[in-house]
C-alpha cells in the first residue's frame, strides 16, 4: 500500500498569504510576452522618469475611464503601490520600463506621436488593446480593478452601499420600493 | 458532550467533507446513534468572521488550492486556476450558496427516456424517480427551513430588484414568477432569525437566517455525542484491505502530520472535484485506476449547469444590492421542449452582484476593461441582472483528471478540470440571452450585457449513480458498485444535473442515504 508523502500542512496563515496573488492570477491571462523592442540591458531597470510616470497615469485612466466621476488620486494610489514594488523588484521595474517603451513604440508606429499626445480616447484605447494581453498591462489592470472597484471610499460615488448588517440590513430601508414602471 | 474517537476505532463512519452532503450525513447518522467522524479540509469560521464584503469573503472561504481549468470553455483562458467557485471551510459550500431550493422535475430524472440519445452526450436516466425522492425532499425542506407549502413558511418579500425582473417577465408573457422556494428564514425558525434583507448571502449569512450545515447540522450532530468534527484535516487517500473493502483514510491534520483514521464505512462528500480526485488518488495495486472505478467513470461526466449572466441598465434606480442575493426566480423556461433548439430547460434567477464582483465579471478576464466596462459600472444603481441556470448534459470528456506533474500543498497531484460546452448548452444559453433581451427591452432598457459562465459553483456528476455498474460509479443509494462500504454523499452522485440548484437534492439524497446506511449497518451488510 502506498503511503503518500506529506509536504506542507494547510495552515490558515499560509493560505491567506497566497490568496490575493492566486486570485489575481486566476483573473489574468498568463501570456507569452509579446515581442518587445531590443533595447540595451541596464537602461531598462532604471526608475521611471517624470514623463513616464505621467504616461502611466494616462494609461491607468484609459484602462478604466471615469472622466467626471474620479480624480487622479485613486489611480495614482494604485500606481504608487506598483512603483514602490518596482523599487525593490528589478522584475517589476523592468516590466514597467519595457512595457512603456513598447507602448510608445506602438503609438509612434500607428499615430507618429507619443501615447500621451494621442488626443482621442478611443485611439488611445485602440493602442492599449494591442498590448492588453501583456504582463505589463495586466499588472496595472489588476491593481486598478481592486483599487477602484474594491475601494470602500469610492463606493458612494458609484451608488453602491457596501456592508449593511451593522445597520440592520435593508428590510426597513425601502429594499422593496420601486416606482418607475 | 462532544465525542472524541480513537484513530484505531474501526466501528466508525468516516465522512469526508462537511457541506450539504457530508454535514447532513453526519447529523442524520448521529441522530440515529451511528458514530461518525467528519474530516473537513478547511477552517472553522463563525458568524463573527463573516463580513459583508465580496472580495474579503472570497479570500476567507474559497477553495483556492492549486487547480487547473481546461477544455473549451472561456474559463480555461479567463479563470485558469479557478475552475470552480466553492468553499474550503466548515459547512462547505452551504456557507456560500444562495438558498435556492427547487426540486427536480420528474423528467429530469429520466432524460434518456424523455429525449433519447443525444449525440455527443453521455446521458442516462437516474436509477431513482421523483416519486422515490419526494418524501426525502419533504424531510429536506423541513430540515433546511425552505419557504413554501411543506414548512408553511411564507416566501420572502419581493425586493425592488426582483419586482423589476418580475415586471419584465410578466410583460413578455411569463407567469411562473416566485420569490421562492428559498432556504432562508422569512420568519424566525429553528432558533435562527428571519432574514433582514442584508444582501451578501453568498459571502456567508451574517445572521444565520440562511440554512448552512455550519450552524445547523454540524452542531446538532455534535450535540448527540455521536459525532466528532475535525477541521483542517485534508483526506489524502482511502485505504482498503485484501478483500477490497475500505478500512479507513489517511489524512493530513492541522499541523500537517499524516494520520490514519480507521473506519467501518467511508462516505466521500468533498464536492465534485475533490471527491473523484480522492478516489483517483487512492489507486492501489488492486485498484490501479482508482477506487470504485471499474466503470472508468470516476471523474467523468462532470456537469456544472449551463450558466450565463445578463445585466442591464434600467430607466430608473434599482439598487440591486439591497436585499437577498437571489430575490426570486422565473421558471417559464424550465420545461423540456426540444422545439426551442435544445433539450432540457433553464431557470432565470435574480442575482445581485456588488460593485466588486460586477467589475470583475461584467467582462471577465484580461480583456475586461475600457470605457464600455467603466461606463456601465458608473450606472451601478440602475443595474439589474440575472443568473441563468440550466441543465448541463453529461459528456464523458468533461472530467476531473490528475495533473501529471503539478502537485498541491499536500503533495498530491493537482486536479485538472475539463469542461467544454455541448451544442445543447450553446443553444440554451443563446435562447436565454434572447429571452432576457426581450424582458429588459420590455422595461425600456437597451443597454444589456451578456456574461459567460462564472467559475462553477454547481459541480456535479463525477461519481454518478447508475442502474448498471458499467455506466456509472454508484448504485441508487450512492453506494459504490464495486465496494460495499464506500459511499459518495455529495453532488458528484448526480446522474443528470437537472435545472434546479443542487443543494436541496444533495440534502434529500443524504437523508435517504443515511437511512439506508444505518439500516445496512444494523443488518450487518456493511
Amino acid at each position: 500500500m502506498y503511503n503518500p508523502p506529506m509536504q506542507v500542512g494547510a495552515s490558515a496563515a499560509a493560505r491567506t498569504e497566497v490568496t490575493r496573488r492566486r486570485l489575481l492570477q486566476s483573473m489574468m491571462l498568463v501570456t507569452a510576452a509579446l515581442a518587445l523592442p531590443a533595447l540595451p540591458p541596464g537602461a531598462l531597470a532604471a526608475p521611471l522618469n517624470a514623463d513616464q510616470k505621467t504616461t502611466l497615469l494616462r494609461v491607468a485612466r484609459d484602462i478604466y475611464p471615469h472622466d467626471d466621476l474620479l480624480d487622479d488620486a485613486p489611480y495614482q494610489a494604485v500606481l504608487d503601490a506598483i512603483l514602490v514594488e518596482a523599487e525593490s523588484s528589478p522584475e517589476v521595474a523592468d516590466l514597467l520600463s519595457k512595457g512603456l517603451a513598447d507602448l510608445e513604440q506602438r503609438a509612434q508606429h500607428i499615430y507618429k506621436a507619443n501615447y500621451i499626445a494621442i488626443s482621442k480616447p478611443e485611439e488611445r484605447e485602440g493602442v492599449l488593446r494591442t498590448i492588453e494581453l501583456t504582463d505589463f498591462f495586466q499588472k496595472i489592470k489588476g491593481g486598478l480593478l481592486m483599487g477602484l472597484y474594491n475601494n470602500k471610499t469610492l463606493w458612494p460615488k458609484f451608488g453602491y452601499d457596501g456592508s449593511s448588517w451593522e445597520t440592520g440590513g435593508f428590510i426597513d430601508k425601502g429594499f422593496d420600493k420601486i416606482d418607475w414602471f | 458532550m462532544t465525542a472524541k474517537f480513537d484513530l484505531n476505532d474501526d466501528s466508525l463512519v468516516v465522512i469526508v467533507g462537511s457541506g450539504a452532503g457530508g454535514g447532513t450525513m453526519a447529523n442524520e447518522l448521529a441522530q440515529k446513534g451511528v458514530k461518525c467522524v467528519v474530516l473537513e479540509a478547511g477552517n472553522k469560521l463563525s458568524l463573527d468572521d463573516i463580513e459583508n464584503d465580496e472580495w474579503a469573503m472570497f479570500s476567507k472561504i474559497s477553495w483556492l488550492d492549486k487547480r487547473f481549468s481546461a477544455g473549451g470553455w472561456h474559463g480555461a483562458r479567463n479563470h485558469p486556476n479557478l475552475p470552480a467557485w466553492i468553499v474550503k471551510g466548515l459547512g462547505g459550500s452551504t456557507v456560500h450558496w444562495a438558498g435556492v431550493s427547487i426540486r427536480f422535475q420528474e423528467h429530469e430524472f429520466k432524460m434518456k427516456t424523455t429525449n433519447g440519445e443525444v449525440v455527443g452526450a453521455n446521458v442516462i436516466d437516474w436509477p431513482i424517480t421523483l416519486a422515490e425522492l419526494s418524501p426525502y425532499y419533504d424531510k429536506a425542506e423541513l430540515k433546511m427551513g425552505t419557504t413554501g407549502e411543506v414548512t408553511g413558511m411564507p416566501h420572502l418579500p419581493w425586493s425592488a430588484d426582483f419586482k423589476v425582473l418580475a415586471e419584465g417577465a410578466r410583460r413578455i408573457g411569463y407567469s411562473k414568477i416566485t420569490a421562492g422556494p428559498m432556504s432562508i428564514n422569512s420568519v424566525e425558525r429553528d432558533d435562527r432569525p428571519a432574514c433582514q434583507q442584508i444582501g451578501f448571502c453568498m459571502q456567508g449569512c451574517k445572521l444565520g437566517a440562511k440554512w448552512s450545515t455550519l450552524y445547523t447540522e454540524l452542531p446538532k450532530a455534535q450535540a448527540t455525542g455521536n459525532c466528532e468534527v475535525r477541521t483542517n484535516c485534508m483526506v489524502l487517500m482511502i485505504e482498503h484491505d485484501k478483500t477490497g473493502k475500505v478500512t479507513g483514510v489517511v489524512y493530513a491534520d492541522a499541523e500537517g502530520k499524516t494520520q490514519r483514521q480507521k473506519a467501518r464505512v467511508v462516505c466521500v462528500a468533498g464536492n465534485s472535484i475533490e471527491s473523484p480526485r480522492l478516489l483517483l488518488n487512492s489507486a492501489s495495486n488492486m485498484f490501479p485506476n482508482g477506487l470504485a472505478n471499474s466503470s472508468g467513470q470516476v471523474g467523468r461526466n462532470y456537469m456544472t449547469h449551463m450558466t450565463a449572466g445578463v445585466y442591464a441598465v434600467m430607466p430608473g434606480e434599482v439598487h440591486m444590492n439591497r436585499g437577498t442575493a437571489v430575490a426570486g426566480i422565473v421558471r417559464d423556461e424550465a420545461h423540456n421542449d426540444p422545439k426551442r433548439g435544445f433539450v432540457a430547460g433553464y431557470t432565470i434567477e435574480k442575482l445581485a452582484l456588488g460593485l466588486g464582483f460586477l467589475s470583475a465579471f461584467l467582462v471577465p478576464g484580461p480583456t475586461g476593461w475600457g470605457r464600455k466596462v467603466s461606463g456601465a459600472l458608473e450606472k451601478y444603481k440602475y443595474m439589474s441582472g440575472v443568473w441563468i441556470c440550466g441543465e448541463d448534459l453529461a459528456q464523458e470528456q468533461n472530467r476531473i483528471e490528475l495533473h501529471p506533474t503539478e502537485k498541491d500543498q499536500y503533495g498530491l497531484p493537482a486536479p485538472v478540470v475539463y469542461k467544454t460546452d455541448h451544442p445543447n448548452d450553446t443553444n440554451m444559453r443563446n435562447h436565454s440571452y434572447q429571452q432576457m433581451e426581450k424582458i429588459y427591452n420590455a422595461l425600456g432598457s437597451t443597454e444589456i450585457y451578456n456574461l459567460p459562465a462564472y467559475p462553477a459553483s454547481h459541480n456535479m456528476g463525477t461519481n454518478r449513480m447508475s442502474e448498471k455498474p458499467r455506466d456509472g460509479v454508484l448504485n441508487k443509494w450512492g453506494q459504490s458498485h464495486d465496494i460495499k462500504n464506500l459511499f459518495v454523499s455529495d453532488g458528484s452522485q448526480f446522474t443528470g444535473s437537472g435545472s434546479p440548484n443542487p443543494t436541496l437534492t444533495i440534502v434529500a439524497l443524504a437523508i435517504r442515504q443515511a437511512e439506508y446506511l444505518a439500516g445496512e449497518m444494523q443488518r450487518g451488510h456493511v
